[in-house]
C-alpha cells in the first residue's frame, strides 16, 4: 500500500505569504495513501532534509512529495537526501508551489486551492513511479576547445595541463582571438600581445593539445561524455607540414592592397598573409577571394617563391571526425557597426573610429606602429573625444545591456593618448562611470586625476566636420549646458555584440541562446558555466559582454567541470528514458525522425529461420536524453518514457 | 476494347505468368450502382472485375493487412490518383515495399473514366503532382464555404452536434488506410485516454485524435466519409488539417515514397508561428 510522505516548504515567505500551508498540510493528510503530511519553513536546509530522511526512515515511505520551488531548483537535493534514506530517487517528486502558484497569484484562499490540486495531482503520480536505476556510459576523455582567442587558450591550457587531451579549434589563421589585437590591458597596463603570444605558444607546443586552425565546426552529434564532432579544416592552399613560416611568398604576393580585418581596416596586407607578425602557428594562408591567380588564373608568384614547394592551389577542404567527451565554447564576440549612428559620422569621415581600431593604432605592432595618428592625413590629433555608449545601453539603435568593458577601456584610451601625446587634450562623454573590479576604480581615477581626462557626463547629438575638425555637440549635464568641442579624432566605445552565426552556430551544437544572440547558461547564479546542454561548457564574451581577467576565470572554471567530468571513466545518466514496446509498435518509423538525438534505431525482429517478422523501433538508451518528442509523436502510443509514463501523467492530470 | 476489359485481360496475363499473386479490384455490389472489393488470385476469375464511375473506394488499405506482402510476392491493385497517393506514404512508412504494389491506375473526371499510364508508383508523379498545383479540394463547396464563414463558437456548436451523432464503431478508422496500426490509442485501456462511452467528451476526442493522426496523411479519398453510418461529415475535418498543413509546411500527402512525414520531420525554415 502506498505510504506517501508530502513535505509543504514556506520557502520562507516565498511559498508562506500566499499559501496557507497550514491548511494545505492538513488537507493532503487527509488524502489516501498520504501517511506523513507536514510543514517547514526551509526543507531544503540541513535540518529540513534531516527530517525528511528522518520521516522516510519511520514511516517506510513508499514515495515522496515536496511542495516546495521548482524542480529545476532543488529536485536533485531532495532526491538525494531521499536516496541516503534508503529511499529510490525516482520516488521523489517536487510539487511547484512556488513559480507556479504562490509567486504568480495575490488571492491566498485561491493560491491555497491551487497548491493543494497541484500536490494532489503530484501524489497521484508518485504512487505510480517506478524505481529507476541510473544509466552508466563511457567517458571518452578528449575535450573539444572551440574559439582560440584567451578564453579557449585558457580553457585548452588548464585542461590539457591536468593530463588530459585537448582539440582546440580555431576558425581564424592564428590563435589569439580579440585579445591579440589590444594594445594595452586595463587595469595594469601590460602589454596585451606579450601576455597572450606566449600563451598562444604554450597552447600550439602542448602535447596534450590538438590545435586546428582556420576550421569550423560542421555538425555535432552524440551527447555528454559521447560526442562525435566533424571538423572542417578550410583550404589554406598552403601545406601546413611543408611551410616552414619564412613569409617570402607574403614578401613577394602583388595583391598589396587588401583590407587588413586584423587591423579593423587601418592597414593593408596580401593576399597570402598571416593575420598579424605573431600569428601561431606562423602559416599563411592564401585568401581566394583576392588573389590574383584565383581571379585571373595567372600570377602563382608566391608558388614560385616558395622554396619548401608548400603552396597547393588544388587543396580543397578536408574534414576531421573527432570523438569528444566535452565541448567548450569560447567563440567570443563581434564589434557593433557604428554606422547605424549616422549623427555621429561613423564611416563618412575617415577620423570617426572606433575603440578596437584606436587599440590598433595604439598597439606598438599595429599599422601606425604605436602612433596615435587620424587616419585622414596622419596627423597627429591634439584634441580627441571619447564617445562612451555608442551602441550600449540604447535600446533605440543599439543595445538594450551595458558592454561592462567600455568605461574601463576608455579610461585606458585615454590614458594612452596621453602618454603618447603629452599635450594632447582628451574629453570623454558618458552616462555613468561603471568601473567595479579590482583596481578598476582606482585606474579611471588615475585617468582623471593624472592624466587629465576631461569626463563630460552626456551624451552626444552630432559629429559634423569644419574647417578640417571634427565638431562634437552634446551635453553637460551636470551644469546643465550644452558643450561644442573641436576634435581631430571621435572615438566610439562600440557595444560588444554576439558573433553575426551566434544563433545559427548554437543550433549547431544544440545550446541555447538569448534573445542578443550570447549563450545561455544553465542557471545565472548556481550554474554559469554551463550551457543548458549537459557536456557543453561556455567560456568568455560568447556568453556575455566581458573583460580579460573574467573570461579567463570563466575558462578555468569550464576546465575544472570539463576535468570532474573526466574524473571518472564512467558517467552516471538520469535512468529517463524512452522505451517502445514492440508488440504494439506499427513501424511507421516516423520517431526514427522525430528523435533531435538520433536515439532510435530500426529493429528487425526474426523468427527462428531468420525471416523477418516485424520490424520496429528501438530506442538506444544511452543516446536518449528524456525529451518525449517520439512519445508525443507516437500514434498508437507504443513509446512511453520512465519516470514520465503515460500511466504517471494520466494519475497526475486525473488527480487535478 | 473498353478499360474495363483491357484491365481484365492485363490481370489474366499477370495472374497466370505468376507476375502477380492476387489482384485486388472492384466487383458488383449488392445494388446496381455499388461496387465492393474483391480478391481474385486465379486467372479464371478475372471476368468478375469491374470498373466504371461507381468504382471509389480506395483499395489500398487492403494491402497492408497482416502477412499479405511478407512473402515478397506481388500484388496488383485498382487505385485512382488519391489510391497512388496512399501507396507513396505507406511505402514512406515503412508500411509496404512500393516495387511489390503493380498499380491499375484510373480516374473519373466528368463521369468519364480514363485509365492511368504506368505500373509501380513513380511512374504516376505526373499525375499526382497535378494534385498539387490543382487541388481538387473539398467537394462540397457550399458546406466548406458555411464553416469557413462562422466563428469559433459557432465552429464549435457544429461540430458538437456532429460528434454527438457518433457512436463510436470506429467504421472510419477500419475503412482508413492510413489506419494500420496494429493496437489504436482507443484501444490501449491503460491508461485510458480516449473515453470508450459514446458521450460528448469521449466523441470528442477520438474524432480530434483521428484528425491529428491523419495531418499531413490523409489524401482525401473520402472513405472515412463514406464508412460512416450516422453521416458525419469526416472528410471535412481532414481537408481542413490539409489545408492547415500545406500552409504552414508546403506539404501535400502522398507526393512520393521517400517523402517524410511532416509531423516528425524538422526543417531549419519551418514556419513556428504555432509556438506561443
Amino acid at each position: 500500500m502506498a505510504k506517501i510522505g508530502v513535505f509543504i516548504c514556506h520557502c520562507g515567505e516565498n511559498v508562506g505569504a500566499k499559501v496557507d500551508c497550514t491548511k494545505l498540510a492538513a488537507a493532503m493528510g487527509e488524502h489516501p495513501g498520504v501517511a506523513v503530511s507536514v510543514e517547514y519553513k526551509y526543507f531544503c536546509s540541513d535540518p529540513g532534509q534531516e527530517s525528511v530522511k528522518k520521516a522516510i526512515r519511520e514511516n517506510n515511505l513508499t514515495g515522496v512529495v515536496v511542495a516546495a520551488c521548482s524542480p529545476r531548483m532543488h529536485e536533485a537535493t531532495f532526491r538525494k537526501a531521499c536516496a541516503e534514506a534508503g529511499l529510490n530517487p525516482y520516488l521523489c517528486e517536487i510539487a511547484n508551489i512556488r513559480e507556479q502558484c504562490s509567486w504568480v497569484h495575490t488571492d491566498k484562499d485561491m493560491a491555497t486551492e491551487k497548491a493543494m490540486d497541484i500536490t494532489r495531482s503530484m501524489v497521484e503520480k508518485v504512487k505510480r513511479n517506478n524505481k529507476l536505476q541510473p544509466i552508466e556510459v563511457p567517458v571518452t576523455r578528449r575535450a573539444l576547445v572551440i574559439g582560440g582567442g584567451i578564453a579557449g587558450i585558457q580553457a585548452a591550457l588548464d585542461i590539457a595541463n591536468a593530463g588530459q587531451e585537448v582539440v582546440l579549434v580555431e576558425r581564424e589563421p592564428s590563435l589569439g582571438g580579440h585579445m591579440a589585437q589590444l594594445s594595452e590591458t586595463f587595469p595594469t597596463l601590460d602589454c596585451s600581445q606579450c601576455i597572450m603570444t606566449p600563451r598562444m605558444v604554450e597552447a600550439a607546443q602542448h602535447p596534450k593539445i590538438r590545435l586546428l586552425t582556420y576550421s569550423e565546426i560542421e555538425s555535432v552529434d552524440g551527447y555528454i561524455g559521447n560526442f562525435t564532432v566533424r571538423v572542417r579544416m578550410k583550404s589554406r592552399y598552403i601545406d601546413i607540414d611543408k611551410c616552414t613560416g619564412c613569409g617570402d611568398c607574403i614578401t613577394k604576393c602583388p595583391a598589396k592592397k587588401i583590407s587588413s580585418e586584423f587591423d579593423c581596416d587601418l592597414g593593408k596586407r596580401t593576399a597570402v598573409y598571416t593575420p598579424f607578425a605573431q600569428s601561431v602557428p606562423n602559416i599563411p594562408v592564401i585568401d581566394k577571394a583576392n588573389c590574383i591567380y584565383f581571379k585571373n588564373g595567372k600570377c602563382k608568384i608566391c608558388s614560385k617563391t616558395c622554396q619548401c614547394d608548400a603552396i597547393d592551389f588544388a587543396m580543397t577542404d578536408t574534414f576531421v571526425d573527432l570523438e569528444v567527451g566535452a565541448i567548450v565554447v569560447a567563440t567570443g564576440f563581434q564589434v557593433q557597426n557604428n554606422s547605424v549612428y549616422g549623427e555621429y559620422g561613423y564611416g563618412t569621415y575617415p577620423d570617426v573610429i572606433n575603440g578596437l581600431q584606436f587599440e590598433r593604432m595604439a598597439s606598438a605592432s599595429g599599422p601606425t606602429a604605436g602612433k596615435i595618428q587620424r587616419p585622414s592625413d596622419g596627423a597627429e590629433p591634439q584634441t580627441v573625444v571619447f564617445i562612451q555608449c555608442a551602441g550600449s545601453r540604447d535600446p533605440s539603435k543599439g543595445v538594450r545591456y551595458c558592454s561592462k568593458i567600455c568605461c574601463m577601456y576608455t579610461a585606458k584610451h585615454a590614458m594612452l593618448y596621453a602618454h603618447k601625446v603629452h599635450d594632447g587634450k582628451s574629453h570623454i562623454f558618458y552616462m555613468d562611470i561603471r568601473a567595479a573590479g579590482k583596481g578598476y576604480d582606482e585606474f579611471s581615477r588615475r585617468a582623471i586625476e593624472e592624466d587629465e581626462a576631461a569626463y563630460v557626463r552626456g551624451r552626444v547629438s552630432k559629429v559634423w566636420q569644419e574647417n578640417g575638425k571634427l565638431m562634437v555637440r552634446g551635453v553637460d549635464t551636470l551644469l546643465g549646458r550644452p558643450v561644442e568641442i573641436a576634435a581631430d579624432l571621435v572615438v566610439l566605445a562600440t557595444a560588444m555584440i554576439a558573433q553575426p552565426d551566434a544563433k545559427e552556430f548554437a543550433k549547431t551544437i544544440g545550446i541555447g541562446y538569448d534573445e542578443y544572440g550570447f549563450y545561455n547558461e544553465a542557471h545565472l547564479k548556481l550554474r554559469p558555466v554551463e550551457s543548458s546542454t549537459a557536456g557543453v561548457y561556455l567560456a568568455g564574451a560568447c556568453q556575455s559582454p566581458k573583460d580579460i581577467p573574467d573570461s579567463v576565470a570563466q575558462a578555468s572554471a569550464t576546465a575544472s567541470k570539463v576535468l570532474a567530468l573526466f574524473s571518472k571513466e564512467t558517467l552516471e545518466r538520469e535512468p529517463v528514458v524512452a522505451t517502445n514496446n514492440e508488440a504494439t509498435c506499427a513501424g511507421c518509423w516516423g520517431c526514427v525522425l522525430a528523435c533531435p538525438y538520433n536515439a532510435i534505431e530500426q529493429k528487425d525482429i526474426l523468427d527462428r529461420s531468420g525471416r523477418i517478422i516485424k520490424r520496429v523501433a528501438s530506442v538506444n538508451p544511452g543516446l536518449c536524453q528524456g525529451c518525449g518528442t517520439c512519445v508525443t509523436f507516437c500514434r498508437s502510443n507504443s513509446l512511453d518514457l520512465a519516470g514520465f509514463t503515460e500511466k504517471q501523467i494520466f494519475a497526475e492530470v486525473m488527480g487535478l | 476494347m473498353s478499360i474495363e476489359q483491357q484491365y481484365q485481360a492485363r490481370a489474366k496475363e499477370l495472374l497466370s505468368g505468376g507476375a502477380v499473386k492476387m489482384v485486388i479490384g472492384y466487383g458488383k455490389g449488392t445494388t446496381g450502382n455499388r461496387r465492393r472489393p474483391i480478391f481474385i488470385s486465379s486467372p479464371d476469375d478475372v471476368g468478375r472485375l469491374v470498373l466504371d464511375d461507381s468504382c471509389i473506394i480506395n483499395l489500398s488499405g487492403y494491402l497492408v493487412s497482416e502477412g499479405l506482402l511478407s512473402d515478397e510476392k506481388r500484388v496488383a491493385v485498382f487505385l485512382r490518383p488519391e489510391g497512388i497517393r496512399a501507396i507513396n506514404i505507406l511505402a514512406a512508412e515503412s508500411q509496404l515495399d512500393a516495387d511489390q504494389i503493380v498499380i491499375f491506375g484510373f480516374d473519373v473526371n466528368d463521369n468519364e473514366l480514363r485509365a492511368l499510364k504506368g505500373i509501380h508508383v513513380e511512374e504516376f508523379a505526373d499525375v499526382i503532382g497535378s494534385i498539387r498545383e490543382n487541388n481538387p479540394g473539398f467537394a462540397d463547396k457550399e458546406l466548406l464555404e458555411k464553416i469557413e464563414k462562422m466563428t469559433a463558437q459557432e465552429r464549435f456548436a457544429f461540430w458538437q452536434e456532429e460528434f454527438a451523432k457518433c457512436i463510436k464503431c470506429y467504421a472510419c478508422r477500419q475503412a482508413c488506410p492510413m489506419c494500420y496500426c496494429r493496437r489504436c490509442i482507443v484501444d490501449s485501456n491503460q491508461p485510458q485516454w480516449v473515453n470508450t462511452s459514446s458521450h460528448s467528451l469521449g466523441n470528442f476526442e477520438w474524432n480530434i485524435v483521428r484528425a491529428f493522426h491523419l495531418s499531413g496523411r490523409c489524401v482525401e479519398c473520402g472513405n472515412c466519409d463514406r464508412a460512416c453510418p450516422v453521416n458525419i461529415p469526416l472528410r471535412l475535418i481532414n481537408h481542413k488539417m490539409a489545408v492547415e498543413v500545406l500552409g504552414a509546411f508546403d506539404h501535400v500527402a502522398g507526393m512520393s515514397k521517400t517523402q517524410e512525414p511532416v509531423l516528425a520531420s524538422f526543417k531549419k525554415d519551418d514556419s513556428e508561428t504555432f509556438i506561443l
